[in-house]
């Protein structure tokens, strides 16, 4: 929060002030992320095709009259499937990472504000369930909870709920051996009130940033999960599904393949240097500096929480 | 005394571990909407009564603690029982796929480690702009292009347009995308890690005492660092697991990744279950192990 200026620019130099606030770095992937999430919600008045109907006439076609980019082999818009792919990739994974949030960050700071041994007891808990890699976790959780975009969800969720615990927990204990928080103690304020007032206005910025973080993490998980088979029906417009049926035509219908992949990596990119960027502004703590002497973190480097890997 | 206790503890959680991943995952093959019978029901038209007595045969008509205690003591003496769709003993089945993907996944796992700490070792002996952007560039590489991508565009890249690798059945093309995808993973870290121990006093120490800039490097900073190194490599272990999944699947290889995923698909829960204690035993046995070494090599963590 310190980096943000606090004194107003003057009215006329707006291109200064724009330049100041909106480097390429952000401004670039920001617009992808907006205009994708845009072309996926206005998807229906974009195109003509529904991104299931099957035109056997046309199957492999390149992009071409009808249809910007090409069919697939069953003869189905790419375009249209990409568009309604980038609605369900972005509300499932959006959504997943509120559930991660919404369990992890909350359950833990409850935890955290009940003291010791409550928060042993969640923390071990979360221990015996961190030894599975994410995917296999949701993997296994979507074979509990059947398919479908709801078990999806709730699987992508969880299986962030580990990472998103640990970051909170680290940020809390941050904040918690602050001279503020303990002045706040002395002066009687129980733990709801040192949490909501004091402690999560200054660990927000750090869990906003795990999120810009978690989400397109969340989003390759979901195409490596659609990749896989599981997770959504056969013909639902998936990324990952599109990538993993176009695969075997990969010779005849190159086009195919890549219109999914590109948009999914570029995706991905916008969103995780968006989550740099914010990572730079918003969590000077661990943030990955360039400047030299002692590390702000007292605490040996093997015993600092690590991010658990993606894909 | 206070180290083999911790030892002891770390040791005893894995276990835990373990158990509680068995327990979840029998938990959730047996919840699962429709379990094999219903499956083969379906396919081969079996009567309500044919699908009993196979549910009674298969023991799927026990109390779930039942069932576990019975699987478990199985499992126990290397029995995980019957594939239900292929027939044969599931040990036989795991016997097979495992030696795929433990190249798969060893071999990845050693060139990921390698290129991290030859970039990291070489932007801290030498920091230059080269290093730098090499660094980021496998970072971010790994972040925004998974590894079934990866695998898509080597496919496409050098089989089809160029004409190099076979499709199928080659170990070079994953172990390289894994690799680089563990690299990217890890290199930051350690970039960062060595860059600070290269500031700690006992290096500022050696290299008062004129040793070469050689033996400072092997003999003070590494050994410092390797408490990071080790937990970083167990940091690795879960992407090593999803991307052998993805690409054993991208590149049609035998493994363990492609028995589960089609055991998931086909609802032959024994499968299920025997391959994911595999995969999950195997990994708390190497984070438990990195743990201790890391105990053991670390003089600051008790």
């Amino acid at each position: 929060m310190s980096a943000r200026p606090i004194a107003m620019m003057p009215a006329g130099r707006r291109a200064s002030f724009l330049r100041r606030h909106c480097p390429a770095g952000i401004c670039l992937p920001a617009a992808i992320v907006l205009l994708l999430a845009a072309a996926g919600l206005a998807a229906p008045w974009l195109t003509a095709h529904s991104p299931l109907d099957q035109d056997l006439l046309q199957l492999n076609k390149g992009p071409g009259a009808g249809f910007p980019l090409g069919t697939d082999h069953l003869g189905r818009d790419i375009l249209s499937r990409l568009l309604y792919g980038a609605r369900s990739t972005l509300a499932v994974s959006a959504l997943g990472t509120v559930i991660a949030f919404a369990a992890g960050a909350g359950l833990g700071l409850l935890a955290l504000t009940l003291g010791h041994w409550a928060e042993r007891i969640l923390f071990a808990a979360i221990d015996l369930i961190r030894a599975l890699p994410g995917t296999l976790l949701a993997l296994l959780l979507i074979v509990g909870l059947g398919s479908g975009s709801g078990p999806l969800t709730i699987a992508l969720g969880v299986s962030f709920v580990p990472v998103v615990a640990y970051v909170t927990r680290a940020a809390y204990h941050r904040e918690a051996a602050r001279d503020y928080v303990l002045a706040a103690a002395s002066f009687g304020g129980n733990g709801l009130h040192i949490l909501s007032r004091h402690i999560l206005p200054n660990i927000a910025g750090t869990l906003i940033t795990q999120a810009a973080i978690i989400l397109p993490r969340c989003i390759v998980t979901e195409s490596v999960l659609s990749f896989l088979g599981v997770g959504s029906s056969p013909d639902a417009p998936t990324w990952g599904r599109m990538i993993a049926d176009s695969s075997r035509f990969i010779e005849r219908a190159p086009h195919a393949i890549m219109a999914p992949l590109v948009t999914l990596v570029l995706l991905t990119l916008s969103l995780s240097l968006l989550g740099n960027q914010l990572r730079r502004r918003f969590d000077p703590i661990r943030q990955e500096t360039d400047v030299p002497g002692p590390a702000a973190d007292p605490a040996p480097a093997a015993v600092r929480p690590v991010e658990a890997g993606g894909c | 005394m206070a180290r083999v206790l911790s030892v002891l503890g770390t040791l005893l959680r894995g276990l835990v571990q373990c158990a509680c991943i068995v327990m979840l995952t029998f938990l959730l093959c047996r919840v699962m909407p429709g379990d094999v019978v219903d499956v083969l029901g379906l396919e081969g038209g079996l009567t309500a009564e044919q699908q009993a007595q196979m549910r009674h045969d298969l023991g799927l008509d026990q109390p779930l603690a039942v069932q576990f205690g019975d699987w478990v003591t199985h499992a126990v003496a290397g029995d995980f029982g019957r594939s239900i769709r292929f027939d044969r003993p599931v040990m036989d089945m795991l016997a097979t796929a495992v030696p795929v993907t433990l190249r798969l996944t060893v071999l990845s796992f050693a060139f990921g480690l390698t290129l991290a700490l030859v970039l990291a070792l070489a932007a801290t002996a030498r920091p230059s702009r080269l290093f730098d952007v090499l660094i980021d560039g496998v970072n971010i590489w790994s972040i925004a292009v998974p590894t079934f991508c990866a695998g898509v565009i080597a496919i496409l890249v050098f089989s089809i347009w160029l004409g190099w690798l076979p499709v199928i059945g080659g170990l070079l093309a994953p172990v390289l995308i894994i690799g680089l995808d563990n690299a990217g993973q890890i290199v930051k870290q350690l970039r960062e890690e060595l860059k600070e121990a290269v500031t700690l006093p006992h290096v500022r120490t050696a290299r008062a005492k004129g040793l070469s800039p050689w033996r400072v490097s092997v003999f003070h900073v590494m050994p410092a660092t390797m408490g990071v190194v080790l937990a970083l490599s167990g940091l690795v272990l879960g992407s090593l697991v999803a991307g052998s999944l993805t690409m054993e699947v991208l590149f049609a290889l035998p493994g363990l990744g492609s028995l589960t995923l089609n055991a998931i698909h086909g609802r032959d829960y024994p499968v299920i279950l025997a391959a994911v204690t595999l995969i999950s035993v195997s990994l708390v046995l190497i984070n438990t192990t990195m743990d201790v070494l890391h105990r053991l090599v670390d003089p600051r963590l008790a």
